[in-house]
């Protein structure tokens, strides 16, 4: 445990708190000074220079009947909900992983897995984009190899989507109605290297007495999956699932850089973050974005609040 | 018959292990979708890539040009990013070790204000002061500077790191830091002797991941950044993708080439990387 010190000790040792200090310089410069600032700048008409002029609560008043803004959140609903499913592959890769008789085998799935890693999220971003182009794209190419684009088409004509056409490539980014789904499928199979060490970390706790028992017990694997596994990484799965549904909030890099900063064909794709982001550099409103802002951090607070008490994550 | 019985159950085990092999690989095989992409187009120039999407063209056609452009084209801003990242992730964990270390050595008066002050920190959306950021840095002069990203950088995860470091140092057995002082080590000479060789794991974990998050920045580059000269790869490759007749295999080559330094940095730490990520991820 941490001892506790008197005062007196802690006035000699008064060099201790050197070391706080740099730290906590930088945090507030560049964490605390901006956050207040966002704060105090969210009541003014500002845009972005020296003038600027107190409007009161005017910014939020137009942020409520904004309806870009409370659409981007059922947009950004969707996504999440989606992103809690795309959690499923890494939990079974995990599982089939753990299960492998041969550490060996474990380890090097291990590394093979990490690999992907070292490609720049950045790079797989331009290398999703360049699978979603309608002409070269990968997407397409593998409905065409599939035939499922003919099967696809026929699905539309059936029921109207007008989205398919036999024939005509598909453009997942150019169309409305596409953009969400383009959204969902990206990253497929949706693998988070770092996510699944985590989980194996967490089963790693399994002994193997354990499975010989169940074994013993004629269990199948969907019922050692259920009983046994999946309670023990229990932990780990809400820690990502918080993680996510808070990332996923706050982020609007992937839209920003699939759709640009409108949010793609019919702003379809427009999140929360990337509204804040195009009113204040897109449209010189500054002030505005900046309560857009602090709209955001309330879902964020609550959000997290939730999760506090409802999740627990015990260490 | 025992011994019969024992082969059906082995052989039976062998079998559903091939099933296990054979998921693991589909699975992975597709993640390597993206990466196969980028390598067999990087080698192929415009006419090559429309005739033939999918498989690798024979060596005899592979297209080197594309990587002299590629290397041209990106290596400058390679060298941007290095700087940033490196001295980021650097200072970044220096300043964090040595906060740790304060809150994790004593309970110090006040210590306990400014450690709430720090998580209340890792509540607040990045995203919500991205404005004011921007014209903090504005007012600083940093505006088209390395430093601005430097700064950001340092700055950035540092609550993160301070929370997962400050666990680690804890678990260090007291008795190490009380015969350390009875030799008569200053509290730099501890951290120096006690602290960084104990937790030198989670130090290179943190290190990696505040790299990797570095390098994959481009939204506060995009957003100081105007000199070309100063770009970092994310910027560069925003460019690079918004030019008008795309050259894919130059574009993939660049690509390659963007990652070569995470590539290399891979092959060096993938030991200590797997092991940091596996055991002491979650110890926060």
């Amino acid at each position: 445990m941490v001892p506790s010190v008197s005062n007196r000790k802690a006035l000699l040792e008064w060099k201790l708190y050197l070391f706080i200090v740099p730290s906590l310089l930088v945090v507030a410069v560049f964490c605390y000074y901006p956050a207040i600032s966002a704060i105090y700048h969210s009541f003014f008409r500002w845009s972005g220079g020296d003038t600027q002029e107190f409007v009161g609560l005017k910014n939020f008043k137009d942020a409520l009947s904004d309806g870009v803004f409370w659409s981007s959140f059922i947009t950004i609903g969707i996504l999440i909900v989606a992103n809690l499913f795309k959690m499923i592959p890494s939990i079974f890769l995990a599982v089939l992983i753990h299960r492998l008789k041969s550490d060996r085998m474990q380890y090097w799935y291990r590394v093979i897995l990490v690999l992907p890693m070292i490609v720049p999220g950045l790079v797989t971003l331009f290398i999703w984009k360049f699978f979603f182009d309608p002409n070269f794209g990968t997407l397409n190419g593998i409905l065409q190899a599939t035939h499922l684009d003919t099967l696809l088409a026929t699905l539309d004509s059936y029921f109207h989507w007008g989205v398919f056409q036999e024939g005509v490539p598909t453009a997942w980014l150019g169309q409305p109605s596409l953009i969400i789904p383009s959204l969902i499928i990206w990253g497929f199979p949706w693998i988070g290297a770092v996510g699944v060490l985590i989980f194996l970390a967490g089963l790693q706790s399994i002994g193997t007495e354990v499975y010989e028992a169940a074994e013993l017990d004629g269990v199948n694997p969907l019922q050692k999956f259920l009983y046994i596994e999946f309670p023990l990484i229990l932990t780990q799965v809400r820690l990502s699932l918080v993680l996510l549904m808070i990332g996923t909030l706050q982020g609007y890099g992937l839209q920003f850089l699939l759709l640009g900063e409108s949010g793609g064909p019919g702003g379809r794709g427009m999140v929360p973050g990337l509204w804040m982001f195009n009113r204040a550099f897109v449209a010189g409103e500054f002030g505005y974005g900046c309560a857009l802002g602090m709209f955001l951090f309330v879902f964020v607070l609550l959000l997290t609040w939730i999760n506090n008490k409802f999740v627990r994550i015990s260490k | 018959m025992k011994s019969g019985e024992k082969n059906g159950s082995a052989r039976r085990h062998k079998k559903t292990e091939w099933v296990k092999h054979f998921f693991i690989v589909a699975i992975l095989a597709v993640e390597f979708l993206p990466f196969y992409m980028m390598i067999q187009i990087s080698l192929k120039d415009n006419h090559i890539f429309l005739e033939n999407t999918w498989l690798p063209s024979p060596p005899s056609t592979w297209v080197w040009q594309n990587y002299a452009d590629a290397f041209r084209l990106i290596i400058p801003y390679v060298a941007n990013t290095v700087v940033v990242a490196v001295s980021s992730t650097v200072l970044g964990l220096a300043l964090s070790i040595l906060a740790a270390y304060f809150f994790a050595r004593y309970r110090m008066p006040f210590g306990g204000i400014i450690w709430s002050g720090f998580l209340v920190l890792m509540l607040l959306p990045g995203v919500a002061n991205i404005v004011p950021l921007f014209n903090l840095l504005k007012s600083l002069g940093l505006l088209n500077t390395l430093w601005a990203l430097i700064a950001l950088g340092i700055a950035g995860s540092q609550v993160f790191a301070i929370f997962v470091l400050r666990n680690f140092i804890e678990d260090i057995p007291r008795d190490l830091f009380e015969a350390a002082e009875m030799d008569g080590a200053s509290h730099l000479q501890q951290l120096w002797s006690v602290v960084i060789p104990m937790s030198a794991p989670i130090i290179g974990t943190l290190a990696i991941l505040k790299f990797l998050g570095s390098w994959n920045d481009f939204l506060m580059p995009l957003l100081v950044l105007r000199d070309p000269q100063l770009f970092t790869i994310g910027v560069g490759l925003i460019y690079l993708d918004g030019e008008y007749v795309k050259q894919w295999g130059l574009i993939m080559a660049s690509f390659f080439v963007a990652s070569l330094p995470l590539i290399i940095l891979f092959l060096f730490m993938m030991k200590l990387f797997i092991r940091g990520l596996s055991n002491g991820a979650l110890k926060g």
